[in-house]
């Protein structure tokens, strides 16, 4: 009995990781958004980044 | 036993005049009085009294009543006697009891209890051998039993009939050997000794066996010969081994069939002094293509850090849809030496992963920062698309192993409770065997 539960335990932990491996899953964190404007690519400095409270930050344009 | 089986003998106790049965006919050789407790000769016709013994004071309330008949797995058994016996450890007693079963066609076994455990024993018709060089094991049958315990056991309460002459105060040095469900116990007394093997039942089986009403009592601890649950970890830790192997067969095989391409590569400058500092620092790249289906994207960036750093805010933003992947990395790289020794911290490159990018048309908005004081900085970005991740199957190793690894600790667990019972110094069987 003990047996098969860890059989099936382990298909789904192999079966996890094949699904992982296949969609690209990722530790690292990344904030997703959407609808960035196609002006982003004329005005790089428009884009206002989740990361970019840096000492360059230069507000709108 | 069947309808036919003998009848029982009735007697008379004489010393309160209680009425006797006995059950074993001409195998019994001492007799019991339930009544007042006193031990009677079965031999001689006058019913001796061998010893008189305060059974009041002292009255064990059997389990399983004389008189019960059960069905043991070679037959149909009756219980005709019941003694407890008693060691003493470090000033504290332990009793267990013995059950004294009968069969007029099979001959004697015993039912042992002790804190809810039970064995079913029987006297052993061939000897233990003792393992050359050491008294911690004997052999039977090419099983090796290793010693458990021996100690001075006194028979503290006796009732109904036995086989042999039976006294309350009667001493004899006993040796358990245990290969569990099995244990061998050798009872010493002067220069005689006999062996039984015992093997462990659940106490339910014993109530099913003797039809006793309720539950049986529940056990206490872990017993010497109590089977492990925990029985199958080699079993288990097999299991793992072959999934491990199977979970590497198909990482190998998801790698060599991931697409682990290049999609962009380019070098660029910054340099972030007092002069450059009104330049906006961020830019975006030429458009790439990201194919097949959904997976990840590794970007990976180097930079000439010599005792400084590079942060840089990456957007990997779809050019068609709008979707934005925002994360800032650093690389840093610091180095020197000091009274230890030389000394070095970080890296000048990093490695970021995004999940699950769709396929499409991308490009990167970079925006990069550094310390002012520190020059220009040159940094490589590269770009790759559906890179294999040996991470996941490390994750699934331990994920896979925390099932058996629990068993093993908890088996360790049982083990260590089974033996902390244990002690004495085990007999030299070679002569007295």
């Amino acid at each position: 009995m003990i047996g098969r539960l860890y059989l099936a335990y382990g298909l789904l932990v192999l079966g996890l990781m094949g699904v992982a491996q296949y969609r690209g899953w990722s530790f690292d964190s990344v904030s997703q958004r959407k609808d960035v404007p196609r002006s982003v690519r004329d005005n790089p400095g428009s884009y206002r980044s989740a990361y970019g409270a840096s000492r360059r930050y230069t507000g709108g344009k | 036993m069947s309808a036919d089986s003998p009848a029982a003998k009735a007697l008379n106790c004489p010393k309160c005049g209680a009425p006797l049965t006995v059950r074993s006919f001409d195998h019994a050789v001492t007799i019991v009085c339930g009544s007042c407790g006193s031990i009677l000769d079965a031999k001689d016709p006058a019913l001796k009294i061998l010893q008189e013994f305060e059974a009041k004071t002292r009255a064990v309330e059997p389990l399983i009543p004389l008189g019960t008949r059960g069905t043991m797995p070679d037959g149909p058994y009756e219980v005709i006697g019941l003694q407890q016996r008693t060691i003493t450890v470090e000033g504290a007693d332990y009793s267990w009891h013995e059950y004294l079963l009968f069969n007029p066609f099979k001959g004697f076994r015993y039912l042992t209890q002790y804190d809810g455990h039970w064995n079913d024993a029987r006297p052993l018709r061939s000897l233990p051998a003792a393992v050359l060089g050491t008294r911690q094991r004997v052999s039977l049958d090419g099983v090796t039993y290793k010693h458990f315990q021996t100690a001075e056991a006194r028979t503290t309460f006796v009732l109904g009939e036995f086989p042999w002459e039976v006294r309350v105060g009667e001493i004899a040095l006993v040796s358990d050997y245990v290969a569990p469900p099995r244990l061998l116990s050798r009872e010493a007394t002067g220069n005689e000794a006999t062996w039984s093997i015992g093997e462990y039942i659940p106490g339910r089986i014993v109530w099913e066996a003797f039809g006793l009403p309720g539950q049986p009592p529940r056990p206490v601890g872990v017993y010497a010969n109590q089977p492990s649950p925990f029985r199958s970890l080699a079993t288990t830790w097999r299991s793992f081994a072959v999934m491990a192997a199977v979970g590497l067969v198909l990482m190998i095989g998801m790698a060599l069939s991931s697409l682990n391409a290049k999609v962009f590569e380019r070098t660029y400058t910054f340099d972030a002094r007092p002069q450059q500092a009104e330049r906006e620092p961020s830019f975006v790249t030429d458009v790439f293509e990201l194919k097949g289906h959904t997976s990840n994207v590794e970007l990976t960036t180097r930079a000439s850090v010599d005792n400084s750093w590079l942060v840089v805010n990456y957007a990997l933003i779809n050019q068609d849809t709008g979707q934005a992947y925002d994360f800032g990395r650093e690389v840093s790289w610091y180095h020197g030496r000091d009274e230890d020794g030389d000394w070095s911290e970080g890296s000048s490159q990093d490695v970021a992963i995004i999940p699950s990018v769709p396929p499409g048309r991308y490009y990167l908005r970079v925006e990069p920062d550094t310390a002012p004081d520190r020059g220009a900085v040159r940094y490589n970005i590269l770009v790759k698309r559906d890179v294999p991740r040996f991470l996941f199957y490390g994750v699934a190793l331990l994920a896979l192993a925390i099932p058996p690894a629990v068993a093993t600790w908890r088996s360790l667990k049982f083990e260590h409770a089974r033996w902390a019972e244990g002690g004495g110094a085990a007999p030299d069987i070679g002569s007295a065997a």
